[in-house]
């Protein structure tokens, strides 16, 4: 009985086996933020990069097996460093997906640069990515500060105000939005009339808020998250000002919403198309790729409608499984890691029109962003709704 | 014109959420010596079990008034051995008033009370954290040095802060006003909120006041704040005095904070900051003088505002620059006085 147990056990073993050394092994490890400050951002990255590896377990198209290491760097860049260091030479990943926060994807810039390994990151800012010249073997998939405000501020020419007042946190987040926004003005022509900063521990926003009405700008842009964002723009109706108030895509959230009640209507903000994609137009190539997206995640994790975050890890992902298939294709061989890590990085900068979840990506040499105002929606509030902004 | 209507209303106001912050601050000083850094969270706990018991969530800040009473029976084991009959008592008293909070908890959520008498209930809940504060950090020392409970202040506000978004985690919470909507004083719209923030802070004031002149525990208070062996010689218990002390100023710091939540929300780092700009106003009075700190955050209130309006980027930083100025003048006068 034992004999004929083992027997089957074996039967059924070996082809699984055989299956699976056949193949090698692509190695993709990811740092982020599951817990800390930021594991708002963190934990739905590492939710879509669950989601990813469980989708591939079955797939037997790719030309390689593929291991996924998922570390927590508890939103601390030191953990991050050492993390992405344990990855690259211990783990032996040929892509590392890093990190949630800007200042962890700073700190892990050296580690991943000398050691040759492709990095694609999670992080907001621009500064991750550039000078590319000195950012070689850096990607990223979030759209940037610069890139929103860029639309924004073309809407509000379009709208015929070449005033604009700006009102922004006093962190690196408000800094981040206040040099996009002086070199989006200075290229546009547009001129900044006002410049007031509030912090989010501040319990009053009126001051502010009336130097930036008698400054008569023809346009308000506030670059904060809720509270303050919505409380800004309370205080900002309270004084009397009427005219157009735009935000950053911080503020998209339900929070901005269930804070501001009725006065954050009408109210503008720079987004990516994860937030508006129901209202898309059916023939833009997004939406079909974003519905799939969300129904997936929302029925895995049972969340009722998916945010921003887990499609930046969902893109990172994808895009690296892209390359690396092309790559062995190319015939690199993923046992060969350091030729491999390069053949990846050299694929990934390839990247030609790849429809993702947070927009179209296109790489190139002198950009490792590879997004652009296709991917760039104006979402606007409606009965306490995120709704497509059409320009008129 | 307009501006400087805007920029008075918005500075009494602020200057008044931080008054009650000064009173709570001069209050704890002068009769345990403690400069309580941490005053500031019981802002945030008021606010935030406000916000939950006016949306239907069970609050909070009973988890803390639970975990902390369970606290107290656990420092008291040692006890059982020589009086098992008090240890007893107390460990009853303990549960009794566990089972109370969440009894009270329940009701007003079953009840759907008003937003004034929730306010009560927050009260009722968030006060008494602020005595086992003081049980836990001060009363095993009661002769330790002003610096060495500084430190502890400290300690308490990170700790209080950290459980608080562990509780309610990150996001912020819209609350409810006390009335919805304002009126036009002339050219100015002041949200009826304010009205409310000028009379429950007179009155708490007030209150404050005739506690301590016309009635004998509120006299023992005083006693104890003026000069502590005195006051342990006429047979006053200090020890309970403190606990009173920091009861009533955790009460009038969770005030402030359900004063201030509708205008700004409600959020596990409201506090700190209201608290620090409280003590910076407390300081005038060297934190012992009522009128001076009063004086002091009226300062304060005043000048936040009209420096965010003139230097938003610099306002933080006069604010907490008046204090040096401010420190100079009290040692000046100290001096003289010595003299």
């Amino acid at each position: 009985m034992k004999n004929v147990l083992a027997l089957v056990i074996a039967a059924l073993a070996l082809p699984g086996f055989a299956f699976a050394a056949d193949k090698p092994e692509l190695r993709i490890g990811s740092v982020v933020a599951m817990t800390g400050p930021a594991s708002a951002l963190g934990l739905p990255a590492k939710n879509a990069i669950d989601l990813l590896q469980e989708r591939l377990a079955n797939d037997a198209s790719l030309p390689f097996t593929v291991k996924f290491i998922t570390y927590d760097d508890a939103s601390d860049p030191t953990k991050a460093v050492n993390s992405v260091r344990k990855l690259v030479t211990e783990d032996r990943a040929h892509v590392v997906i890093c990190c949630s926060t800007t200042p962890a994807s700073m700190a892990i810039l050296d580690v991943v640069t000398q050691a040759k390994v492709p990095n694609i990151s999670l992080a907001l800012g621009q500064s991750v990515i550039e000078p590319v010249k000195e950012r070689y073997w850096i990607f990223k998939t979030p759209s940037t500060d610069q890139l929103q405000i860029a639309v924004l501020v073309d809407d509000m020419i379009k709208q015929g105000s070449k005033k604009v007042a700006f009102l922004g946190l006093e962190d690196s987040f408000g800094e981040g939005g206040w040099v996009a926004m002086q070199s989006v003005a200075k290229a546009k022509g547009v001129e900044i009339v006002a410049a007031e900063r509030f912090a989010r521990t501040d319990t009053n926003f009126t001051p502010q808020a009336l130097k930036v009405r008698q400054a008569s700008p023809g346009a308000v842009y506030i670059h904060a998250i809720p509270p303050s964002s919505a409380l800004v723009q309370q205080a900002l109706r309270r004084v009397g000002y009427t005219g157009p108030i735009y935000h950053s895509g911080g503020s998209a959230n339900s929070a901005f919403l269930s804070i501001g009640k009725k006065d954050v209507d009408g109210a503008l903000l720079g987004t990516t198309p994860v937030l508006v994609y129901t209202d898309l137009a059916g023939n833009n190539p997004l939406k079909p790729v974003i519905a799939d997206f969300a129904a997936l995640y929302e029925k895995r994790f049972n969340v009722p409608k998916v945010d921003i975050f887990p499609g930046q890890a969902w893109d990172a992902g994808n895009i690296a499984l892209k390359a690396a298939a092309e790559a062995a294709k190319g015939g690199a061989k993923p046992d060969d890691v350091d030729a491999f890590r390069a053949a990846l990085r050299d694929k990934i900068e390839a990247t030609k029109e790849f429809v993702g979840v947070g927009g179209i990506f296109n790489y190139t040499p002198s950009d490792h962003l590879g997004l652009d105002a296709r991917s760039t929606f104006i979402a606007v509030v409606k009965n306490d709704e995120f709704r497509l902004y059409d320009a008129k | 014109m307009d501006t400087a209507l805007f920029l008075l209303v918005d500075g009494l106001t602020n200057g008044l959420v931080y008054a009650l912050l000064a009173l709570s601050l001069v209050l704890t000083f002068t009769v345990t010596r403690v400069v309580n850094i941490a005053q500031g969270e019981y802002v945030m706990l008021g606010a935030l079990t406000l916000a939950d018991l006016l949306q239907g969530r069970f609050p909070g800040s009973v988890y803390l008034l639970v975990g902390g009473l369970a606290l107290c029976v656990v420092l008291d084991a040692r006890r059982w051995r020589s009086d098992w009959k008090g240890a007893l008592l107390f460990a009853a008293g303990m549960l009794l008033a566990a089972v109370g909070a969440v009894a009270l908890a329940k009701g007003a959520l079953a009840l759907q009370l008003p937003v004034v008498a929730m306010m009560l209930v927050a009260l009722l809940l968030v006060a008494p954290i602020g005595v086992l504060i003081y049980r836990f950090t001060v009363h095993p020392i009661p002769d330790a040095s002003t610096i060495v409970f500084v430190i502890i202040s400290v300690g308490v506000s990170m700790s209080v802060q950290g459980l608080g978004l562990l509780i309610w985690g990150a996001s912020p919470y819209p609350v409810d006003p006390v009335a919805s909507g304002g009126t036009l004083l002339g050219p100015v719209f002041v949200p009826y909120q304010s009205f409310v923030i000028l009379v429950v802070a007179l009155a708490s004031m007030g209150g404050l006041y005739l506690f301590s002149e016309y009635t004998l525990v509120g006299k023992a208070l005083q006693a104890s704040a003026m000069n502590r062996l005195g006051a342990q010689f006429c047979g006053i218990p200090v020890a309970k005095a403190g606990g009173l002390a920091f009861l009533l100023a955790a009460a009038f710091s969770a005030i402030s904070g359900m004063l201030l939540a509708p205008l700004i929300t409600a959020n596990y780092e409201m506090g700190f900051m209201v608290g620090l700009k409280g003590f910076v106003g407390g300081a005038m009075g060297g934190l012992i003088d009522y009128p001076f700190a009063l004086l002091g955050v009226m300062m304060v209130g005043g000048l936040e505002t009209t420096s965010a309006y003139l230097a938003s980027a610099y306002r933080d930083v006069l604010v907490f620059g008046l204090l040096i100025p401010t420190l100079l003048w009290r040692n000046a006068r100290q001096r003289a006085e010595a003299r």
